[in-house]
């Protein structure tokens, strides 16, 4: 385990303090915000562990997200199931989903994978819709699935405390040589496999992680809504906010992907009273497209880079 | 049956024309652009806009949709896909994020609510116990002679034959004199025209709005993962394959099952043969 220190150590405890004192600063309203951006940024995470370190962009990642919210609202729903139960029953689901979502990365790579992807999610939307809507409620989803908490405090303490336990998990476990190993696929796969590793196991328990945070994530979700849809959920615009989350964060990173859906998510709240409507992606795809196009690696690496320049200037005054 | 075979030959017109464009760049550039539905899109707002708002001849209304999608796509190319210099992943994220944002100014100009289009030419058809509308029958038409047109240019023409060139090898074709650069606009122009001629057919066959471009994105992707890269007689084979099949499970399994099968054709084929069924590497 390299490369982790007091400072970061310390950052992630001023973070974690700041957010437990949150609800005693800010509005309900606000904290609701905070909510939405916890959930985005464990999708954005997951999103992370695949696409932003190996380079196999997921363009169907709500299939895992919808699979997870979708197992345990029919559980819990349909079969009065407990949620004690169902919640990690549908975890599990979604990791036996992830390796569907896995076998095509074994053939293809680069935008062939990237379309399969965007294929899962659309069969999946319309599956959901045709066979059994008995169980899935149709077209219209369902509504009234077991909450967990109520008041927006104690939902805010249960989705803060469900981000952050995922974002440290998954910062530590990349800062060891696994994550390394990821990155070393994203940059070139065949050098890996030429220095004796094995990139099928290695990509296999990304998807596995990557599922497990997609599956947490959505049942929670879930669990916190009350209801679920299939156009809201397997919705090209809910990639995008992933996507987009990630990238304006800096992808393969962990903390970027984090920072990225808090700014989206007080980016999108503050535009809405001006524009109510979807207009609010127009400003904010050209936001996105802006900072992709002028730095690939986001915010992370424009802070990171000042940083730096800040301090070789410091170094070069003393 | 011949209901079912009429109307899957006509429905794999219009795919194959909605397919030929994106295969068409996917072959030269080898760049997935996935804002490519969009130029059907805004093909088909235009249309719109200048018939029906206007009130301009339909032929008008046609030629500005097929011009403003050429300019598109040089534009794109121009902007977008030539500073990213090649890298795939990038250029098919910062093509999906521009489909997002072109969907939202749809929405900004034309606000959110679907609209109809009159059909190009009014009036059914009745052959053999079947009814046709005038309407799709165009649209297959238009394809058929659309894509004799492109075959004939790409292999003919000396333009497309630089194409092909660059298809099979941009650098080799840079060393024989031949100016890649241009080749690419070019053909980003002509699949930009092609979309929005397409946009145009699909619109008036379904109806216009703004998030009409995921099903005929997914019907381009479909074609060009089942044809393999860069053939046109593959695409025209696929999409007949893809139509067919939609028609045969809307008419005798269940209406809501219609994209089912293209979506498990996509996977099926890319995890058995990632080529395609027709694979070949360069535009033929």
């Amino acid at each position: 385990m390299t490369g982790i220190s007091w400072r970061h150590v310390a950052l992630w405890a001023v973070f974690i303090i700041f957010m437990l004192l949150l609800p005693e600063m800010v509005s309900k309203g606000t904290l609701r915000t905070v909510i939405f951006a916890n959930f985005l940024a464990i999708f954005a995470i997951s999103w992370d562990v695949i696409s932003g370190r190996t380079g196999y962009i997921s363009f169907g990642h709500p299939f895992l997200i919808g699979i997870g919210a979708y197992t345990t609202a029919i559980l819990s729903y349909r079969f009065g199931m407990p949620v004690g139960l169902s919640i990690p029953l549908a975890v599990c689901v979604t990791m036996v989903a992830g390796t569907l979502f896995f076998l095509p990365a074994l053939r293809v790579k680069g935008s062939y994978f990237a379309l399969v992807t965007l294929a899962f999610m659309e069969l999946m939307y319309q599956l959901v819709q045709v066979i059994r809507p008995d169980l899935t409620g149709g077209t219209r989803g369902m509504s009234g699935v077991t909450t967990l908490a109520r008041g927006a405090v104690n939902n805010y303490y249960l989705s803060f405390g469900l981000m952050i336990v995922i974002a440290v998990s998954m910062w530590v476990l990349m800062k060891t040589r696994f994550g390394t190993a990821l990155s070393a696929i994203g940059m070139n796969e065949e050098s890996v496999r030429g220095s004796g590793l094995s990139t099928t196991r290695l990509k296999l328990f990304a998807f596995m992680v990557s599922a497990m945070v997609a599956g947490l994530g959505g049942a929670f979700y879930v669990h916190y809504l009350g209801s679920i849809a299939p156009r809201a959920l397997f919705d090209i615009n809910f990639v995008f906010t992933i996507i987009v989350a990630v990238l304006i964060g800096g992808a393969s990173t962990i903390v970027g992907p984090m920072l990225g859906a808090f700014f989206l998510t007080f980016l999108l709240e503050y535009l809405r009273p001006y524009l109510p409507g979807a207009e609010r992606y127009f400003i904010y795809g050209s936001i996105a497209l802006v900072i992709y196009m002028y730095q690939p690696k986001g915010l992370y690496e424009i802070v990171m880079q000042q940083w730096r320049k800040y301090r070789v200037v410091k170094a070069g005054e003393t | 049956m011949i209901q079912i075979l009429i109307q899957g030959l006509l429905l794999s017109g219009l795919y194959a024309l909605i397919a030929v464009g994106f295969t068409l760049i996917f072959s030269v550039g080898r760049v997935l652009n996935l804002a490519y539905a969009s130029y059907l899109m805004v093909g088909g707002y235009i249309y719109f806009y200048v018939v029906q708002t206007q009130g301009m001849p339909k032929i008008v209304g046609m030629v500005v949709a097929v011009l403003m999608g050429c300019l598109m796509g040089m534009l794109m190319y121009r902007a977008m896909v030539k500073p990213l210099k090649g890298d795939h992943v990038a250029v098919e994220i910062s093509t999906l994020i521009l489909a997002v944002v072109i969907q939202a100014g749809i929405v900004l100009l034309f606000n959110d609510s679907a609209k109809i289009l009159h059909p190009i030419l009014p009036g059914v058809w009745h052959v053999g116990g079947a009814t046709v509308t005038l309407n799709i029958l165009t649209a297959t038409v238009v394809s058929w002679l659309i894509l004799g047109g492109l075959y004939w240019f790409v292999r003919k023409t000396h333009t497309g034959r630089a194409m092909q060139a660059v298809s099979m090898d941009a650098k080799g074709a840079t060393v024989c004199g031949v100016d890649a650069d241009r080749i690419n606009l070019i053909t980003w122009g002509i699949s930009g025209g092609l979309g929005a001629l397409a946009g145009v057919f699909f619109a008036s066959y379904t109806q216009l709005s703004p998030n009409m471009w995921v099903t005929p994105l997914i019907i381009a992707v479909a074609v060009v993962i089942v044809g393999g890269i860069g053939s046109i007689v593959g695409t025209l084979i696929v999409a007949h394959i893809i139509g067919f099949m939609e028609i045969i499970s809307t008419t005798l399994i269940a209406a809501e099952l219609r994209g089912v099968f293209t979506m498990l054709l996509i996977i099926g084929v890319l995890i058995i043969s990632p080529k395609g069924l027709f694979g070949r590497e360069e535009l033929g």
